[in-house]
């Protein structure tokens, strides 16, 4: 479980999230979605440790500001919303990288084979030789995604769950892929890991999250599942925009249909 | 691009699995011949025409050579001259090359080097300062120091000019690189302007000691100075294979490297001291060799990859050879008079610098 209780966050004297209340569970995909500007990244690097927080974070428990870097990371990946790389690495290189802690979870020798395996998933089959600073857009976030899951690739370590933060991970994806990483996502949950991840996409969101938080301002308007969540009030009234909701005929996945921006 | 072109080299094919592992390996154990290679011609060549090779025969067979007299000349020439000139240039070559490759690591930036931001000049400024000063003003300081007065005045030199450099240019855990060049050029301008005040206080004696730290020059090796800068060399060079990983996550950016569970704050403290120890110890006994830290571990990333656990030690023995083929160069191209090796590094290495500015133009944003 993590566990966050009343997370306000300033950068140069600009508060950017104030008094968020956030959880996330084992076994489901949580989503943070909000409008831009709204503290969405700005929370999650709260609630990873990257950026210095009022409140507390708890990860299985435990307060996060007490963690070592290497007890934090033996717990949850990252995956930030753009990587920059400074030297030319091959995708093998990068992904490898995933194993620095060496805590996968996978039995002792099988680390090796990981880069592999976490390739394939990704649809990155035969991309280990290729160079970093070469692939598009689209290619450069799969790769750190996959440097991602080797670092947690076993969702359970040691009886206890791990963790996925995700930010903004289909953002310039196709839509195929973008159905890919959101099954790596759930799989993962359902072999008893918890993710959290930003999205913008309310349809995609609506499909895979079981919970949603949703941000303006940097504060909380709204917390729950799908169908608590989206609605056309709520969603007006957080994106200030005209969507229409309805709900697949299953009857509990809202979808959501863009009107106009006025 | 240049990268594929080279990883396709002879020697062995870039791997199509992108694992340059093996054949790093391979060329870090063609390093290890080269370096062989570049002492023993080190201690072979020289203005005398003592023979290195008859010194060390007699010296491993126990011969007794038939003249006595010109034997005793050659073995002075080899122990004495030769041996640590070629021991320190071991030491300087692998501290400037190992210390170019982590601060490029550290500012994520090919273009670092500790002689081109400054840290070779800071490093310069506290040994002047002891050169002209330490027997007048600073007379107790030196005397409780003794011998490692010198060593340690050009390490809290580097040291001081290291961290302003990183305070300067790093604002919420990002290092601007433009901001640590024109800070290092900055700071560099300032330490030399007083290192000038310093030289203009200089009486003769003190000139002629002075002379060689503006160009560099390994003409100074003795076994006592060995003794003092080879520990605290060769301890910061031993410290350095233990930040590779750290370095290599580092590329990722901080903060994946923090994710990644590397303890971000403390490897860049280890590698900015053990940085500042390495050069203030070089800069203590040569003075300022420049190129060699920027120019070895480029070449090296070219041939084997950026992955530091490959790239220091190989950067190690690269700039060890280079530095003794340069210093063979500068001791017998004027022979019986000797160039200061800086100016052999830097007609060497300063065209090769501008080759890989015009090859990074629009690549690097500097």
């Amino acid at each position: 479980m993590i566990e966050a209780r009343d997370i306000s966050v300033a950068i140069g004297g600009k508060r950017i999230v104030s008094h968020v209340d956030f959880r996330a569970r084992p076994g489901e995909v949580t989503a943070i979605v909000g409008p831009n500007g709204s503290g969405k990244t700005t929370l999650l690097k709260a609630l990873t440790g990257e950026l210095a927080y009022a409140g507390t974070v708890t990860l299985n428990g435990r307060d996060l500001s007490a963690m070592k870097p290497v007890e934090a990371a033996t717990l949850r990946a990252v995956l930030p919303q753009a990587t920059a790389l400074s030297f030319p690495f091959t995708v093998r290189e990068i992904v490898r990288l995933g194993l620095i802690g060496g805590r996968s979870g996978v039995l002792p020798g099988e680390d090796a084979r990981l880069p592999e395996r976490a390739l394939a998933r990704l649809d990155l089959d035969g991309f280990a030789g290729r160079f970093y600073q070469e692939l598009s857009g689209g290619e450069q976030q799969r790769v750190q995604l996959a440097r991602v899951l080797c670092q947690v690739w076993a969702p359970m370590l040691e009886g206890r769950p791990r963790y996925l933060f995700l930010d903004e991970p289909v953002s310039s994806l196709d839509v195929k892929h973008q159905l890919i990483i959101m099954d790596i996502a759930r799989d993962f949950a359902r072999r008893g890991g918890g993710v959290v991840a930003i999205l913008h996409d309310l349809n995609l969101t609506a499909m895979y999250a079981e919970r949603i938080f949703v941000l303006r301002n940097g504060e909380l308007a709204a917390a729950g599942s799908p169908m608590d969540v989206i609605n056309d009030e709520l969603i007006e009234r957080v994106f200030d925009c005209r969507l229409k909701v309805g709900a697949l005929p299953s009857g509990n996945i809202p979808f959501v249909l863009p009107q106009s921006a006025a | 691009m240049a990268e594929q072109s080279i990883a396709g080299a002879p020697g062995q094919a870039m791997a199509a699995d992108g694992d340059r592992s093996a054949r790093a390996r391979f060329v870090i154990a063609l390093l290890c011949l080269a370096l062989a290679l570049s002492v023993f011609l080190s201690l072979t060549a020289g203005a005398s025409d003592a023979s290195a090779v008859r010194v060390i025969h007699d010296w491993f067979t126990g011969a007794v050579p038939p003249d006595g007299a010109l034997a005793a000349r050659d073995r002075l020439i080899v122990y004495d001259i030769r041996m640590p000139r070629v021991l320190l240039g071991v030491l300087i070559g692998a501290a400037l090359a190992v210390c170019g490759a982590v601060m490029q690591g550290l500012f994520r930036n090919p273009l670092a080097d500790p002689g081109l931001i400054g840290v070779s000049a800071g490093s310069s400024l506290g040994a002047v300062t002891i050169i002209v000063v330490g027997t007048t003003w600073l007379a107790p300081v030196t005397l409780a120091l003794g011998a490692l007065a010198l060593p340690l005045a050009a390490f809290f030199g580097g040291l001081a000019v290291t961290l302003l450099l990183y305070a300067i240019a790093t604002r919420q855990g990002r290092t601007s690189v433009a901001t640590m060049l024109l800070a290092g050029i900055a700071i560099s301008a300032l330490a030399m302007a007083i290192t000038g005040t310093l030289i203009f206080m200089a009486d003769d004696r003190q000139l002629r000691d002075l002379t060689f730290w503006q160009l560099g020059s390994l003409a100074g090796a003795t076994w006592p100075k060995i003794g003092t800068v080879g520990p605290v060399i060769i301890l910061a060079l031993a410290t350095m294979p233990f930040l590779s990983r750290g370095l290599n996550a580092l590329a990722l950016g901080e903060a994946t490297a923090g994710h990644l569970g590397i303890p971000v704050q403390r490897l860049k403290y280890t590698a900015i001291i053990g940085v500042s120890a390495a050069v203030g110890a070089s800069v203590a006994v040569s003075g300022g060799i420049g190129f060699i830290g920027i120019v070895v571990p480029h070449v090296l990333r070219l041939a084997i990859g950026p992955d530091n656990r490959y790239l220091l030690p190989a950067s190690a023995l690269l700039g060890a050879s280079l530095l003794l083929i340069a210093d063979a160069v500068a001791r017998t191209i004027v022979a019986p008079a000797e160039l200061p090796i800086g100016i052999v590094t830097a007609v060497a290495g300063a065209p090769f610098f501008l080759w890989i500015l015009l090859r990074k133009r629009g690549v690097v944003d500097l």
